[in-house]
């Protein structure tokens, strides 16, 4: 409960965001942070909390995309209908790839790279095909009219993604506090010993990269209606599948909210390294690198592990003074 | 003692320090007005290309060309009916992705940009016109060649070089003229070319397009970018043995695809690049000339009989650049968009859009018509054919700007 109130709190502080920010630029910021939150929190729902470590999101990213992209632009299909219709999509797929998977068992780097495969395999496909517009790809006309999905002020794109975002976290919320999510942990930290209690890994497993797929699809939607093009690079290229597992693991694996922190601090040193030493092509990229690399190697569970730790440790000391004593 | 209170080694005293002091300080502000009051503000011209990346060599050298274009307006007298106003560059990097190139762009507008020109590639050009039409920002494509970009209407939204529509007709029109000045015809050809928008929009028109020259596509193989190891493609055209290889890609893949064709003694009658990355480029023709000897491209170019274009090369090359058409396209968009200002004689935006939208700048130090403006693109824009003879980029059509003829087939 104590939770849940925090995370209402937080996006209820987040919703607010476009009252008191005016500048574009930061509202673009701000639209970018909920939007990497929102791929980061898909991926933790599965890598996180289910253990299943993906490097193809971008399979699921990529078909919401195309789903809402395609539905408008081949059959005039109000985006409105193709934002479910992309969630939906990414669903199916999810659950093909989970089927094709979990049910023969792989786990780990081999499930890590026949994700990576699917995502290939569609990026390809989708390189060819008519529908998708092939190597050209899709460009979405420009009408502004929110019921085109489509809005004129960045408040609303901001607005847009907020809701988005606050649907996954309050999955991963609920995930937290369920029977479904208790399943989904023990098969992440013992699969057999959870199998041996009656958890059916097989159901739990799926059931979570469906979850995870819709809110992937979902961040795809939003990318195509906020850019409004799309190609097979964009929709199903690799730095989708980075970005989606980058976040969670920065900020923090299998939390609530690792996800936000990590795609704060992402775009933060994103934005400081770019402004700082922007002119110089290319190193504000090393930069951001190596800011990686010193994060990952002294916070090895994120940002968020910090935060534990360090809530953690005042308890840890009366401990050892009960234990001394 | 007071005099000399404050004097040290007979220099100027207290008094003397401040009463000087204000007197300059006066007479700069009431003695110099013309200088310190009517320097007219700078117009600020936002710059955005992939100078980092996988496109990065390309991003940098439109950058590099379009910093010339600002010096050179500046040291000719800036913007003369905004008073000589400079321009100043506000320089973006898009990292090869269409998301952070519309960032840039919103960045730019807050900064209080006036124009922007970007953005190297067609998908970049493509959400950065976009990004900038939402504020109405005037924009200018200088090298994206997807004729998608000016088909949406956007009234900001300018190209002056050239789009793929254009350029793949001029190309199959003149491979037909070629083919019947030769005694020893082509008549089927094989297209190779990168998966994006640019490659794969040429590809496709000119696929429609061969037939009715009579010339058979007998396949067309797609690659990724970046590619490393052409030769399973090279061996698929080994063994289809077609006439004309098209090649239609970026410049290091096309350098390696042009080198395994060498290496695996590929035997073709022509080589006829559209749009090729490195066909019309002297970096690929100096290090590499005898895989480049006979190359055909059908390109943007500069006009060779130009003195203004030779200069500009000139002056280019002593800055230890390599004169690639990224450089004098981003050079033209900067100096179209300084001819918007001239001639709107403002920087609002909706009349440096009226004015670019009726622009008839003077071109010709290119290849081009007339400057006629419909729909944000300048149809008097065109591309031309060259050669690469004896390690030099010769232009071998139009013939009005030729500088020697054909050699086709190209071991003739």
């Amino acid at each position: 409960m104590r939770t849940l109130i925090i995370l209402a709190a937080v996006f209820a502080a987040l919703g607010l965001v476009p009252f008191f920010v005016v500048s574009d630029v930061w509202l673009n910021i701000a639209i970018m942070v909920l939007y990497s939150a929102l791929l980061g929190q898909a991926w933790n729902m599965l890598g996180g909390y289910g253990g299943q470590f993906s490097f193809g999101h971008a399979a699921f990213f990529g078909t919401g995309a195309y789903t809402v992209a395609v539905l408008q632009v081949q059959y005039g299909i109000n985006p409105w209908i193709g934002l479910f219709a992309g969630g939906l999509a990414a669903v199916v797929v999810a659950a093909i790839i989970g089927y094709s998977t979990f049910r023969y068992g792989l786990k780990g780097s081999y499930f890590a790279l026949v994700t990576l495969a699917f995502a290939e395999v569609l990026r390809i496909l989708s390189n060819s095909v008519p529908i998708t517009g092939a190597g050209v790809g899709l460009l979405i006309p420009l009408q502004v009219a929110p019921s085109n999905l489509q809005f004129a002020d960045k408040g609303s794109y901001y607005w847009l993604v907020w809701a988005m975002a606050l649907c996954a976290f309050a999955a991963a919320c609920w995930i937290g506090n369920s029977r479904f999510g208790a399943q989904l942990m023990a098969v992440r930290d013992n699969e057999d010993a959870a199998r041996a209690l009656g958890v059916r890994a097989y159901s739990v497993k799926l059931r979570a990269i469906m979850l995870s797929g819709f809110f992937s699809g979902l961040g795809g939607v939003f990318y195509a209606q906020y850019f409004l093009y799309l190609d097979p690079h964009i929709a199903y290229g690799a730095s989708v599948s980075i970005e989606s597992l980058l976040v969670p693991i920065i900020g923090g694996i299998g939390t609530l909210f690792g996800p936000l922190l990590g795609a704060v601090v992402l775009h933060a040193i994103s934005e400081v390294s770019r402004d700082l030493i922007g002119d110089v092509p290319g190193i504000s990229l090393v930069l951001y690198g190596a800011l990686l690399v010193v994060m990952v190697l002294f916070l090895p569970r994120g940002l968020a592990g910090l935060l534990i730790r360090r809530k953690a440790a005042p308890q840890n000391r009366k401990k050892q003074e009960a234990e001394h004593a | 003692m007071t005099d000399n209170k404050g004097k040290r080694n007979g220099g100027l005293g207290r008094r003397e320090f401040l009463a000087t002091g204000a007197a300059v300080l006066g007479l700069g502000v009431t003695g110099f007005p013309a200088v310190l009051r009517a320097q007219p503000a700078s117009v600020k011209v936002g710059l955005i290309h992939p100078v980092s990346g996988f496109i990065a060599f390309s991003g940098t050298q439109c950058r590099e060309g379009a910093q010339m274009a600002i010096a050179d307006i500046n040291a000719a007298g800036g913007i003369k009916s905004l008073g000589g106003a400079k321009l100043e560059a506000m320089l973006g990097d898009s990292q090869g992705k269409p998301e952070v190139g519309a960032s840039e762009v919103s960045k730019m507008v807050e900064g209080g940009v006036h124009g922007i020109v970007a953005g190297y590639s067609s998908a970049i050009s493509l959400a950065t016109s976009q990004e900038a039409a939402k504020s109405m920002t005037p924009h200018i494509v200088d090298v994206g060649v997807s004729d998608q970009i000016v088909d949406r209407g956007l009234k900001n939204t300018f190209r002056f070089a050239p789009g793929y529509g254009t350029i793949a007709k001029f190309a199959v029109d003149n491979l037909a003229g070629i083919n019947q000045m030769s005694d020893d015809k082509a008549k089927t050809a094989m297209i190779i070319h990168e998966e994006s928008l640019f490659g794969t929009g040429t590809a496709n028109l000119l696929q429609k397009k061969l037939p009715e020259i009579g010339i058979e596509v007998l396949d067309v193989i797609k690659h990724a970018n970046p590619t490393r190891d052409f030769t399973n493609i090279v061996l698929q055209i080994k063994s289809k043995k077609p006439d004309l290889i098209i090649p239609a890609n970026y410049y290091n893949e096309y350098v390696l695809l042009a080198r395994t064709m060498r290496q695996q003694q590929v035997k073709a009658k022509g080589i006829y690049s559209v749009l090729g990355g490195a066909a019309s480029n002297y970096k690929f023709v100096n290090e590499f000339p005898e895989a480049a000897q006979g190359i055909m491209d059908c390109n943007h170019w500069f006009n060779p009989k130009s003195e203004v274009a030779l200069q500009r090369k000139a002056a280019a090359e002593a800055k230890g650049l390599v004169y690639t058409y990224e450089v004098f396209l981003a050079y033209n968009a900067v100096l179209a968009l300084a001819d918007g200002f001239e001639r709107a004689g403002s920087t609002e935006h909706d009349a440096v859009n009226a004015a670019l939208a009726a622009s008839t700048l003077d071109m010709s130090y290119m290849p081009y018509g007339p400057t006629r403006m419909i729909n944000g693109q300048n149809v008097g824009a065109r591309p031309v054919n060259t050669q690469v003879l004896d390690g030099k980029i010769e232009v071998i059509f139009p013939q009005q700007f030729a500088s020697a003829k054909p050699v086709f087939p190209m071991n003739s």
